[in-house]
């Protein structure tokens, strides 16, 4: 108990750092809703090394905290709700992914990732014309989940034997 | 059936794809991006429509324009935005929301990308209707 603990602790902090981080670099292309989306690697991560329920808090936990850390309250709903799609779309796919193929669920999940943020923006503007960015976003998805999904296979590869409780 | 055997046909029910076929779904929903993009980048509208919180705050006939104009919308605290018109095109030159992709996004004249400034809920969108615009910024 106390080791998952210790375990959950660190993945979210570990989140925490890299997301508050990846909000202070200027974005490098200048389209709203693009970012790498790095934080993404320790969910990946937890949902594989230590189960879908502890890797839903730490999800919860960094969305809530990092909207807190950052100081930008309008972005929580975006955060969340693109976080909310990926979490499930990520754990609906794992089930026929094989060790291999984790990354696939990132770049799975990046794409959820923009459906949620398209539907948080479709309700925040109150008009569907912010939905021609979908394709834009869904474009960047599948590079940024890629990028994030081969640094989670890494990372998982790497970390084998060490925080899983 | 016992449970064990559900699940070996559960199991095999749901075969995982080998990474060549996802890799194939990528690319072609690439694809299907792309298309829409260019597609979206070719509008025909010509007026430009300001919407701040859903509501349509100012219509601008971008083909009447003759002169270039700037103009402020927002500050009642929610911060603003200074956009710009010229002939034919329209574009954000300066605003105070933390990110500023909205003044780098530039300028906008036919596509169906709208220019977005997420934190201020500022959209500036190109439509075909011309009902009552104005054909110039006043």
């Amino acid at each position: 108990m106390a080791k998952r603990l210790a375990a959950d602790a660190l993945l979210l902090t570990a989140a925490l750092i890299i997301f508050i981080v990846e909000a202070r670099i200027p974005p490098i292309v200048p389209v709203p809703g693009v970012k790498l989306g790095l934080a993404n690697i320790i969910t990946v991560y937890a949902i594989w090394r230590v189960g879908p329920r502890d890797a839903f808090l730490i999800l919860i936990a960094r969305v809530i905290l990092g909207s807190i850390f950052t100081g930008q309250m309008m972005a929580f709903l975006y955060s969340l709700g693109g976080g909310l799609l990926c979490f499930a779309a990520m754990l609906l796919v794992r089930k026929i992914l094989t060790e291999k193929q984790i990354w696939i669920a990132s770049v799975i999940g990046a794409l959820f990732h923009n459906i949620g943020q398209t539907l948080v923006a479709v309700a925040v503007f109150r008009t569907v014309n912010v939905a021609y960015y979908f394709p834009v976003l869904l474009l960047s998805g599948l590079v940024t989940g890629l990028f994030t999904g081969i640094a989670a296979q890494a990372l998982i590869r790497r970390m084998r034997g060490k925080i899983e409780p | 059936m016992n449970r064990e055997g559900e699940k070996n046909t559960l199991k095999a029910a749901i075969k995982p794809l080998k990474t060549g076929v996802w890799a194939a779904l990528f690319a072609v929903l690439a694809a299907v991006c792309v298309f829409a993009i260019v597609w979206m980048n070719a509008g025909t509208g010509t007026v430009a429509e300001i919407v701040r919180d859903g509501e349509v705050i100012r219509r601008i006939d971008l083909s009447r324009v003759t002169a270039k104009e700037t103009f402020t919308v927002g500050d009642g605290e929610g911060g603003y935005n200074v956009i710009e018109v010229e002939p034919g095109r329209i574009r954000v030159l300066d605003a105070d929301c933390p990110d500023r992709v909205c003044v780098r996004t530039g300028w906008l004249s036919k596509s169906r990308i709208p220019i977005l400034c997420v934190p201020h809920r500022l959209m500036i969108r190109i439509t075909d209707a011309d009902g009552a615009a104005d054909a110039v910024a006043y």
